[in-house]
């Protein structure tokens, strides 16, 4: 998680949600880190929720984590797939929802794989980790 | 000292009402109670008036004077809610806040909603409506639903702290219990455990039985001030607290997870407000949209410590007849969920309870009542303690 690892569309602070969607398209999964504090989010906000400082800088999240919690989605909404699990995972500074394309259980370890589509918005898409 | 006195309760059947406007749906409730209360619409100062999810899915808008149109209120201030499923209970924390400053003295407030599929959407067009409360730019695009949400919290819940799937069944066992002792409860009939597994999953641990029905209703009760309510008809009750919170948005970030951070700062405000602790609690209705909501509630509310949730309802200690009755009702689940008519339906059944006519169902002797109406992903929570008058 380094600030200089970012694409140059979006280094610096005030990260919108544009940017972190055209990142997300990329390959590249974008947070904030607090200059003050050291909080780090995985969804943009304007301002820090842990120490209400406004220099966030735009960061690259870890891409590998644990699930936090997880549910596979039998009844959906109108537009996505049958089914499909989802996944609170714990990328250690933060906690990400994301779609996950194994079966995984709490505890198991993942890592970022692209994005998911739904009406014209990207969401995170995280793999069980390989073994071996 | 009260901050309002609810003077009158009213609340249609919940179930499928699709032959009616919005607005007659209302008239159902509101006016059984101004009957209540033995008050005419000339009395009524203001009306607040809740609902969710018509903008989406009936474009239907404005409704406030609507509402107040059909029942004889045209002309009175009225403004419409949306906070979610918590909707009708944040409109009643500003309808006591306008009584107490003296902005006015009679308040009508409620809530109508039509969710079933009879009345519009089919379930995968309100699943998308439901599903718009989340995130639309960080969950939506995930997939994220309600029982979804719900799911999450619970599967967390379970790996924490030993929770069981038959532990959850419970929760929807007792609730239709209860419901098929309340004349309004949209399901009225009693289930099993075998019934609960066998349904469909929803979102595991979620299947059917552990998911609220789409519902349609409506619900409203009459406020006054304390000192007022004795020159109505019916049994007075008090409002002696209404505590409010939020949680943060996306749910990933709330620090806490399965504690409902918003539920447990909702509720400490209501008791410090009413001087009262989680123990002296009679009964509570809480907001029980699935079997895992419930438990997270009673141990959000105090009722149970933390990981207690579970083993308690297993031991029947929140049915009816238990230690501390939670959805006599039969709850969200059993009762069912008309999303804007469900906070204020909490409140009609705490003042039956609270008078002592509840039937069938009635809690022994209560003196103090809680709901808890939650919002989102556990991102509004409301909670209110309603007292009987010594
Ligand atoms: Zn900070």
């Amino acid at each position: 998680m380094t600030a200089d690892e970012v694409p140059a569309y979006a280094e610096g602070t005030g990260l919108a949600h544009a940017t972190w969607a055209r990142a997300l398209r990329d390959g590249v999964l974008l947070g904030q880190e607090c200059s003050d504090c050291e909080h780090v989010l995985g969804t943009p906000k304007s301002v820090c929720p842990a120490c209400s400082g406004r220099s966030l800088v735009t960061v690259r999240l870890p891409t590998s984590g644990e699930v936090f919690s997880e549910t596979t989605i039998e009844v959906t909404p109108e537009g996505l797939d049958d089914r499909y699990q989802v996944a609170v995972v714990d990328l250690g500074p933060t906690r990400l929802l994301a779609r996950v394309a194994d079966e995984v259980e709490i505890g198991d370890p993942v890592v970022f794989d692209g994005f998911v589509q739904y009406e014209d918005l990207p969401g995170p898409r995280f793999v069980a980790e390989p073994t071996g | 000292m009260a901050r309002a006195s609810i003077v009158g309760a009213g609340m249609t059947k919940f179930g499928t009402h699709a032959d009616e406007t919005l607005a007659e749906l209302f008239a159902e409730a509101a006016l059984p109670a101004l009957d209540d209360a033995g008050a005419g619409p000339d009395e009524v100062d203001a009306l607040y008036f809740g609902n969710t999810s018509a903008a989406i899915s009936e474009n239907d808008t404005h409704l406030g004077p609507k509402a107040a149109s059909q029942i004889g209120l045209a002309g009175v201030p009225t403004q419409r809610f949306e906070d979610a499923c918590a909707t009708s209970a944040t409109a009643t924390k500003h309808a006591v806040a306008a009584i107490e400053a003296g902005l006015h003295d009679v308040v009508l407030v409620g809530g109508a909603e039509r969710c079933t599929p009879a009345s519009g959407l089919d379930t995968d067009e309100m699943t998308r409506v439901f599903a718009s409360a989340a995130s639309r730019h960080y969950e939506q695009p995930v997939g994220l639903t309600f029982p979804g949400v719900f799911a999450l919290l619970t599967k967390r819940h379970m790996h924490e702290y030993g929770t069981t799937r038959e532990q959850l069944a419970e929760v929807a066992v007792k609730n239709h219990h209860h419901g098929s002792l309340n004349p309004r409860a949209q399901h009225g009939m009693e289930i099993t455990h075998e019934d609960v597994f066998d349904g469909p999953l929803i979102a595991d641990p979620f299947h059917l039985y552990d998911c609220c029905p789409f519902s349609d209703g409506a619900s409203a009760i009459l406020l006054v001030s304390e000192d007022a309510a004795d020159s109505y008809d019916s049994t007075p009750v008090d409002i002696n607290g209404i505590g409010h919170a939020s949680g943060g948005v996306p749910l990933s970030e709330q620090s806490a997870f399965t504690a409902t951070r918003a539920a447990r700062d909702a509720a400490a405000e209501a008791y410090a407000q009413a001087d009262i602790d989680a123990g002296e609690v009679d009964f509570a209705e809480v907001h029980d949209c699935f079997t895992g909501a419930e438990i997270l509630a009673t141990e959000a509310l105090g009722l149970f410590e933390d990981g207690e949730g579970g083993p308690a309802v297993a031991d029947g200690r929140t049915a009816l007849g238990g230690e501390v009755p939670v959805n006599p009702s039969g709850g969200l689940k059993a009762k069912g969920h008309p999303i804007g008519a469900t906070g204020t339906a909490q409140l009609v059944e705490l003042t039956e309870q609270l008078r002592g006519d509840a039937g069938d169902r009635q809690v022994e002797a209560p003196t103090t009542g809680a709901a808890h109406n939650l919002g989102g992903e556990a991102a509004t929570t409301v909670v209110t303690v309603v007292e009987a008058r010594p």
